[in-house]
């Protein structure tokens, strides 16, 4: 039966569309609008957590060496690191290099060193980790190494920062779900209102004899045409509005890092595309179903 | 092909529209309700289609018992029954034919048997050169020959009628009952519910006189 009235179906859908036009387009403004701030909330969400996943990134261990340390010792201390697990690089710092480092960032004040005849600076290893969250860990790890002086990674900084980011993910999901819930009601009750405009084809079709999915497809196929034709047009309008939000953003803090890459910004089309369709076709069906029990 | 036992139809706020209703119509006949406003002649219909579903009793149509009927299967019971509204009930962006044949099309006739069907009907209610006109242009009379044709489209067992006169001048409300009488020459059973003294009267058909949800009179050939 459905496939049988494939055609019959997308042809009502289609009428229906073109006798109803100013409502037709009223729905879909209407319902793009919803998806639009539902888009830039989650492009705003993307640009937060690579910012985030970038300060995390920054989080590593600095191991400081005794000054005493062989060099059979220091490759011994260099395998070590291997062993452990979720370590992603390891970068030796000499003293020499330390030295030179700190003369660096010392700029016009490095006559300060002139002071002092040795280079009292450590040698050390800079751990860089995949998970920010075993920081910890992995530090007491070291620590236990022979030759190893100290080890530091911030601590509180870390735990602030692991903090922060925990909250603002769990908010995000909120917000989200909370946006989410009330494009659907939106999106849902004006496609009720379009139905509810046919309420008399609905009953007569029912009291002809048709059945309850033959009255639904037509609506369903309209609901989901405006829902798809709402999120595509919405995700074209964010597409450029966003390229051109970060052209200016960059330009304004030339550091800030930010999603530039089609294929990291294709989710939130795919989200977009697949709320509006999903929401139009399951909006129709329950809103038929309710003028159907005549 | 219609029969009631011992059937009650309550609405909210104590409102009993049927009571104790007990009938039996034939196939073939052709059935006059008459009585009041609000007296229970559109419950009664409604129970036929299975609109509502009785509160107490029996209502089996066409050996089928209406009050156990899954809602699954509600539209094929329907497709056995034409339905004729006093407000025609009509799809005004859409023409005669059209209006006849989205019907035959939700029952799932092909192309084919719907040309022949819409083209049969319409000669039947002589609409046929009106087929492209939208309803709004159509006179009352010629609205309700369109319900007319729509519901036999299917040839359907049994046609309902509630009040088909009730907007038209006595000349097209002959017209619409020698339709009616036509039709159910054909076999179909008619019920219709009207107002319509002059046309009960002419008609010399069975008549149920229901008063507050009561059927008080059940006369074959009888008058207003």
């Amino acid at each position: 039966m459905v496939f049988e009235n494939t055609g019959f179906y997308f042809r009502e859908a289609l009428l229906s569309f073109r006798r109803s036009t100013l409502m037709s387009i009223a729905a879909i403004l209407s319902a793009t609008t919803i998806l639009l701030i539902v888009g830039v909330f989650l492009l705003i969400s993307i640009n937060l957590n690579l910012f985030l996943e970038n300060l995390e990134s920054q989080l590593e261990i600095v191991v400081y060496l005794e000054d005493n340390i062989s060099k059979a010792e220091l490759s011994t201390l260099s395998n070590n690191f291997n062993s452990i697990d979720g370590i992603k690089e390891v970068k030796f710092v000499s003293k020499e290099e330390a030295y030179q480092r700190l003369s660096k960032d010392l700029g016009e004040q490095k006559d300060i060193l002139s002071a002092i005849e040795t280079n009292p600076l450590p040698a050390s290893f800079e751990v860089q980790i995949k998970d920010p969250k075993v920081i910890e860990q992995i530090a007491n790890q070291i620590t236990e190494f022979k030759k190893v002086e100290e080890v530091e990674y911030g601590r509180e900084i870390a735990e602030k920062l692991l903090n922060f980011t925990y909250i603002f993910r769990s908010a995000g999901i909120l917000v989200l779900a909370l946006l989410v819930f009330a494009s659907i009601l939106i999106i849902s009750n004006i496609i009720k209102i379009t139905v509810y405009t046919r309420r008399n084809e609905i009953e007569i079709m029912s009291l002809v004899g048709a059945t309850s999915w033959f009255v639904k497809w037509p609506f369903i196929i309209e609901g989901f045409l405006q829902g798809f034709i709402s999120s595509l047009l919405s995700t074209v309008i964010l597409y450029y509005f966003y390229f051109f939000a970060i052209t200016k953003v960059h330009q304004a803090i030339p550091f800030l890092p930010l999603v530039v890459d089609n294929v990291d910004l294709l989710p939130v089309g795919i989200i977009i595309v697949l709320l509006g369709s999903l929401v139009g076709i399951l909006g129709s069906m329950f809103s038929v179903g309710k003028y159907l029990n005549v | 092909m219609i029969r009631m036992f011992h059937v009650y139809k309550n609405y909210p706020h104590k409102i009993q529209a049927l009571r104790d209703i007990n009938i039996h119509i034939k196939k073939g006949e052709f059935v006059f309700l008459i009585g009041p406003t609000g007296a229970g002649k559109s419950t009664f219909l409604k129970l036929i289609y299975r609109g509502i579903v009785p509160t107490k009793g029996q209502v089996i149509v066409d050996g089928i018992n209406i009050a156990r009927l899954k809602p699954g299967y509600i539209p094929y019971l329907r497709r056995n029954i034409g339905i004729v509204f006093q407000d025609f009930k009509l799809l005004y962006d859409r023409t005669v034919y059209e209006n006849i044949s989205f019907g035959l099309k939700a029952i799932g006739a092909t192309n084919y048997e719907i040309r022949q069907q819409v083209k049969k009907v319409l000669n039947l209610v002589g609409l046929e050169h009106k087929r492209k006109t939208k309803p709004h242009l159509l006179s009352g009379g010629e609205q309700q020959k369109l319900c007319i044709a729509r519901a036999i489209a299917n040839e359907p067992l049994i046609l309902l009628t509630d009040e088909p006169t009730g907007n038209l001048d006595p000349y097209n409300s002959w017209e619409i009952m020698k339709l009616l009488f036509h039709i159910n020459i054909r076999g179909t059973t008619v019920v219709m519910a009207s107002h319509d003294k002059l046309m009960v009267d002419k008609a010399k058909k069975r008549v149920l006189r229901v008063e507050r949800g009561r059927i008080i009179e059940d006369t074959q050939r009888g008058i207003y």
